[in-house]
């Protein structure tokens, strides 16, 4: 079989569509639920990454080639195969309105106050288009070629904030707030879930996987938690918990006050296009996987056709979604926070137990 | 941008008509589609201040 993937473009993917809201969400909604304590809440989430990576890679390894609907083909049949395939669809169709939503909202609240929405919209339609035209590995290189750099830049914005820490608003580290932390890891879960993305191109991996490149998947997983964890300890370090949890992007403003050796400054406007970079890859990525989800439903030959409804529906359905930054906080806390959890943890836990009891079966077929 | 859309969407149907009637499934899924978007074009465009999804969930939520 053709590797039109590898699994390292797989896991860049990963850690890349997981910035921006490492950089948006995660600390605001960390100092939000558990106060001073919150940049402690990514270490809880490796309790629960940890096994569903793990459960992954079982699923990758016991179906060699098979992409999820294949997978969930196998385990449960044809029409709970299908139920679970419209799940995912309008998961990743509200996911992408989301993204797209939170998007314009990143850019008029930092660099562009007095652009549309639809100007942010449009460019993005194009640029879209443009990249899918060149194909599915064109966005993955994109990633892999980039976040190389992104690392790097944050490598040095963490050495720049090194010394603007201040230790009283990260000390003392009460037993009171634990349980805090706790229920306010899910903030970080229901990002670092995605993971779960590896299995709609588990197809396009080949049907021989080395352990070495599987351990690739937990790079991207570690790499997403160090994030995570740093990116949040500096924000409250910084600007403090309880500025943190009232801004609506408070690392923007956070690295507003580092400067390189006095050398470099506004690193703002490098944070606002990288959390924008990540959201059109994150576009990009969904795009892909919805164009899949519908093949997999209606047993598709051809998909163009599907472009430009999809392209309709998704513009509009950005304004049905949220209009405002508090709006889409609201939309993002309630609903999106607990469906990812949904796709990305229950159902995936299901099919590795399913494997697991089928696994006879499957040995005989692979 | 309903106009943009909707002639996008006829230059789709003709460009690629083949392929749509190649198949009932693939006419039925892009006309389908294709009603939901110009619908919510059309709603948007006639009240563009409509209260949003998140608006209407957090006013029966709390």
């Amino acid at each position: 079989m053709n590797k039109e993937l590898s699994f390292r473009q797989i896991a860049y993917m990963y850690v890349f569509v997981s910035i921006s809201p490492i950089l948006r969400q995660i600390p605001r909604a960390l100092a939000a639920n558990a106060g001073r304590s919150a940049y402690i809440s990514p270490i809880w989430s490796i309790f629960l990454l940890v096994p569903i990576t793990a459960i992954i890679i079982g699923i990758l390894k016991a179906f060699p080639g098979l992409n999820i609907y294949e997978i969930m083909i196998q385990l449960v049949g044809i029409f709970l195969a299908k139920l679970l395939v419209l799940g995912y669809l309008l998961w990743i169709l509200v996911s992408i309105v989301a993204k797209v939503s939170i998007y314009s909202l990143t850019l008029q609240s930092t660099l562009m106050p007095q652009t549309r929405t639809n100007f942010f919209l449009i460019t993005l339609i194009i640029l879209i288009s443009y990249a899918l035209l060149r194909g599915i590995k064109t966005v993955f290189r994109f990633s892999e070629f980039t976040l190389g750099t992104i690392l790097v830049i944050f490598v040095i914005l963490f050495l720049c904030a090194v010394p603007r820490i201040r230790m009283d608003y990260l000390l003392p580290i009460s037993t009171i707030h634990l349980m805090d932390t706790i229920i306010a890891s899910i903030n970080v879960i229901a990002v670092g879930g995605n993971i779960v993305l590896v299995l709609f191109f588990a197809d396009k991996l080949g049907i021989s996987t080395t352990k070495k490149q599987k351990q690739k998947l937990w790079m991207g997983v570690l790499v997403f938690v160090v994030l995570a964890f740093f990116v949040s300890l500096i924000t409250i370090g910084i600007t403090g918990a309880a500025l943190t949890a009232d801004l609506p992007f408070p690392f923007y403003i956070t690295v507003k006050s580092l400067s390189f050796f006095n050398l470099l400054e506004r690193f703002e406007v490098i944070v606002t296009l990288i959390c924008v970079l990540s959201d059109f890859i994150a576009i990009c990525v969904f795009t892909i996987i919805i164009v899949r989800c519908f093949e997999w439903l209606f047993n598709l030959k051809q998909k163009s056709f599907l472009y430009a409804p999809l392209t309709m529906i998704l513009y509009y359905l950005t304004y049905y979604i949220s209009k405002s930054q508090f709006e889409f906080d609201f939309f993002y806390s309630n609903v999106m926070i607990y469906a990812n959890l949904i796709f990305q943890y229950l159902i995936p836990v299901l099919l590795g137990f399913l494997s697991l009891f089928k696994m006879n079966k499957i040995k005989k077929q692979f | 941008m309903i106009y943009i859309f909707a002639f996008s969407l006829i230059y789709t149907m003709i460009k690629l008509k083949d392929q749509l009637l190649s198949a009932y499934r693939n006419l039925i899924l892009f006309l389908f589609l294709s009603i939901i978007g110009l619908t919510l074009g059309i709603v948007y465009v006639i009240n563009p201040y409509l209260p949003s999804i998140s608006a209407m969930l957090e006013k029966y939520m709390k």
